[in-house]
């Protein structure tokens, strides 16, 4: 009778383990909880998914630009000895190959690394392409990633990535340049103090220009605005243009232009115009005294100047009263709905985001790369300040008081394509073509509220 | 083998027609009859070949006319729904549609008459020259930048046409000092002059490439017509107006068709040289489908598919404008 009983309530996890009702590890702990395990694993080992998650290895996909950046990678790879590591078809955030194998219930790999929440992480999982990392996720991992960028990578209360590389919008300095218009050497605590710094370079001649900026939104229109107020975002999640705060960033931003170079509004050169853009040739040129972006940008356009020991970072300016957040996001790993060895995903995760030389590449910089990606995770820094690395540069320590303050752009499908759509709009009013900002960003809610429509 | 075939395909009667062609023993067989297989035997060896067509070429824009009748997001699994020409009437009611038709079109009358009347007067100065060596020597440098990858190519002219490290603005402003760093010309971006750059990036590495179709025709002309010609008294304009020309015009009609199709439908370079901001010049009809098929929203590729079809019937009619223009006079 006990066999019978314990036959039907195999077969009904079984069944549930078919529906995905439960998912493998919930499997385990029932079947064992109920006194079945040997028999639970004998059922899960002739479940079709998992027979197949061991015929083929841990397959996970990388973006091309995280193999470039961070050649520690191969090292973390070589402590997974089956593992068959691939780089990802995504050129410029492309997800179609992943959605179309998700149609038919099926991903060639197990986890993406490289998903930006903000960009996509909505669309992936509107398309079915993603799940939850809950199920998997240890739950220490999950305490000790800074809140921010936990609320960052959650959706519904599921958290839909794994932080990995973590940029902030800060502010880098060229010393040499800022020395010789006879500034101190640290960063502007003020925009306005900003401003006049950047005038006092163009004034002196120690640089052509005083500052520059990167025009995409969400590198400069948005972290401007959190500078002042993070609240900034509407009931549906997205970003209020037509607050004070975005209209005051807007304002700083025309401002800045006046310091400028007279491209800084051109597209960029790479990857749909989004990346190559005219700040960074500015900045690499030794052209600026001043720059605004994530801090992969400075490092890696101060290594072509004379002498890249130049390059001073901090955190973004504040305005008077303001509430001096920044914007940062996140590219992490998401978890394929359809891809296979879903723990060993985890585990594979875990390590990468952990790896001590990996952190210390990326912030020291190497021979081929400076990314100046920070980590994710509380404990990595407090090890840090316990016991200071002597490669640890002073500006992780700021950035990282900055960033409990700081605040995501909030995921909503329309996330990056609102900057997108609204650039061109806004722009009017830094072209002098609309004098009241005011009216330009209404402009820009009526526009993606007019494509929204659309679906 | 064939023999083999054609035997066989008469022992397959299907409508039970008697036979005309007697093959093998009647004594035996008996009244063969011929099968209808032998009646359409050439439908049989087409039958390849127009399954690959169909399956090639006509499914997929089938499929892209019916996406377009339809609310296709790529992105939901909800199935799609017949919505008639609703995207039909949202993308001519859109006046990004036509803006952005217009800039194709603005692109395209550069470039189409940059890559033809230029590799036209190439051919005929390489044709004209005596030396074969050196003759030889010019086409091969002329076929450089056609066999440039196109990487290779976009990275040039982005330095080339780079506002601050440029060497055409080095050149305007360092040199010459004509501009200044405040002043100099913005080539690429989305300002006024992106597409005029474009273009001449693209009749530059067409040259070579057009110049070959003009040379294969210029050898194709016998020789005496122009001697002839010359005898008569004609100058050497007349010849190439009256002579070359009208002999070179199923080629120009080739070149011409071939190169409106591709520039009215460029989307590469506008996606490397603009992006998809909606003032940029290079936000052309291509970009707009792409932008709502792969980046908007929930992927429309309804609507996408529509604004294509807009797209392919306003070229279909300039094409149709275009061979009546070049059509033959003989």
């Amino acid at each position: 009778m006990r066999k019978e009983k314990e036959l039907i309530y195999q077969q009904q996890l079984r069944q549930d383990l078919l529906d995905r009702k439960m998912d493998r590890r919930e499997f385990i702990s029932k079947t064992l909880t109920a006194g079945l395990g040997l028999a639970g694993v004998g059922v899960i080992s002739n479940f079709g998914n998992f027979a197949h998650a061991q015929s083929r290895p841990l397959t996970p996909t990388f973006y091309q630009w995280i193999e470039d950046l961070h050649p520690g990678i191969p090292q973390v790879n070589s402590r997974f000895p089956d593992v068959n590591y691939q780089i990802a078809p995504v050129e410029g955030f492309g997800i179609e190959r992943f959605v179309a194998e998700a149609k038919k219930g099926d991903s060639t790999w197990d986890v993406y690394v490289g998903q930006t929440p903000f960009v996509e992480m909505t669309a992936m999982i509107e398309a079915d392409v993603i799940e939850p990392w809950d199920n998997y996720i240890p739950k220490d991992v999950i305490d000790d990633i800074i809140p921010s960028i936990r609320e960052e990578c959650t959706i519904n209360g599921k958290m839909y990535g794994w932080p990995f590389l973590l940029d902030v919008i800060g502010t880098g300095w060229h010393a040499g340049i800022v020395k010789e218009a006879g500034l101190p050497d640290d960063a502007p605590a003020t925009w306005q103090d900003y401003l006049s710094r950047a005038d006092q370079v163009v004034e002196s001649g120690a640089a052509q220009f005083g500052a520059t900026f990167d025009a995409h939104g969400w590198r400069s229109l948005a972290p401007f605005t959190h500078s002042l107020s993070s609240d900034v975002y509407t009931s549906e999640g997205l970003f209020d243009f037509t607050g004070d705060a975005a209209i005051e960033a807007l304002m700083l931003m025309k401002n800045i232009m006046g310091k400028s170079h007279p491209d800084i509004l051109l597209a960029g050169a790479t990857d749909g115009g989004v990346n190559g853009t005219p700040d960074e040739v500015a900045f690499a040129a030794q052209r600026v005294g001043y720059y605004n972006k994530y801090f992969n940008a400075p490092l890696r356009m101060a290594q072509y100047w004379d002498n890249p020991k130049d390059l001073r970072m901090g955190p973004l300016p504040k305005f008077a009263g303001g509430e001096g957040s920044t914007v940062f996001w996140t590219t992490g790993a998401a978890l394929f709905k359809h891809g296979k060895n879903k723990e060993k995903a985890a585990e594979y995760v875990k390590a990468l985001t952990y790896d001590q030389q990996i952190w210390k590449d990326s912030i020291a910089g190497t021979e081929t790369a400076h990314p100046g990606q920070l980590p994710p995770y509380k404990s990595l820094y407090a090890g840090w300040k316990a016991s200071q690395p002597d490669w640890l540069p002073d500006f992780v320590d700021l950035v990282r008081g900055q960033l409990d303050q700081a605040k995501a752009i909030t995921n909503h499908l329309f996330g990056l394509q609102q900057f997108i759509i609204g650039q061109p709009v806004w722009e009017a009013y830094l072209k002098g073509e609309e004098k009241n900002p005011r009216v330009a960003m209404q402009n820009v809610v009526d526009a993606v509220q007019a494509e929204m429509k659309r679906g | 083998m064939k023999d083999l075939l054609r035997v066989t395909l008469l022992w397959l009667p299907i409508r039970g027609e008697t036979a005309k062609v007697t093959t093998g023993n009647p004594a035996i067989h008996g009244p063969i009859r011929k099968s209808w297989l032998v009646e359409h035997n050439n439908w049989v060896f087409l039958l390849p070949t127009v399954l690959f067509f169909v399956w090639y070429q006509v499914y997929p824009i089938v499929r892209v006319v019916w996406i377009s009748f339809t609310d296709y997001k790529y992105l939901t699994n909800d199935p799609a729904n017949w919505v008639g020409f609703d995207n039909y009437a949202e993308a001519l009611s859109d006046p990004l549609m036509w803006d952005s038709l217009g800039r194709a079109a603005y692109f395209t009358a550069m470039f189409l008459p940059g890559t033809i009347i230029i590799p036209l007067l190439l051919a005929v100065l390489i044709h004209g020259v005596q030396n074969q060596r050196l003759a030889t020597v010019y086409r091969v440098i002329l076929l450089i930048p056609a066999v440039i990858p196109s990487t290779l190519v976009f990275v040039l002219w982005k330095w080339m046409y780079n506002y601050q490290i440029g060497p055409i603005n080095h050149f305007l402003v360092e040199v010459t000092g004509w501009f200044t760093y405040r002043n100099a010309p913005q080539w690429l971006g989305g300002t006024d002059l992106t597409l005029p750059s474009v273009a001449i990036m693209e009749v530059w590495w067409g040259l070579g490439y057009h110049s070959v179709f003009f040379l294969a025709g210029l050898a194709a002309i016998p020789k005496d017509l122009p001697e002839a010609a010359r005898i008569d008294g004609a100058n050497e304009w007349q010849v190439f107006r009256h002579i070359i020309l009208p002999r070179l015009q199923p080629i120009m009609l080739i070149l011409v068709i071939l190169r409106f199709g591709t520039s009215m439908g460029v989307i590469d370079e506008y996606l490397i040289f603009g992006g998809f901001n909606r003032e940029s010049p290079t936000y052309t009809w291509t970009i707009f489908m792409y932008d709502q098929a792969f980046k908007t929203g929930l992927w429309r590729q309804g609507l996408a598919a529509a604004i294509g079809m807009v797209g392919s019937l306003v070229m279909m009619a300039f094409v149709s404008w275009l061979i009546y223009i070049f059509r033959s006079r003989d």
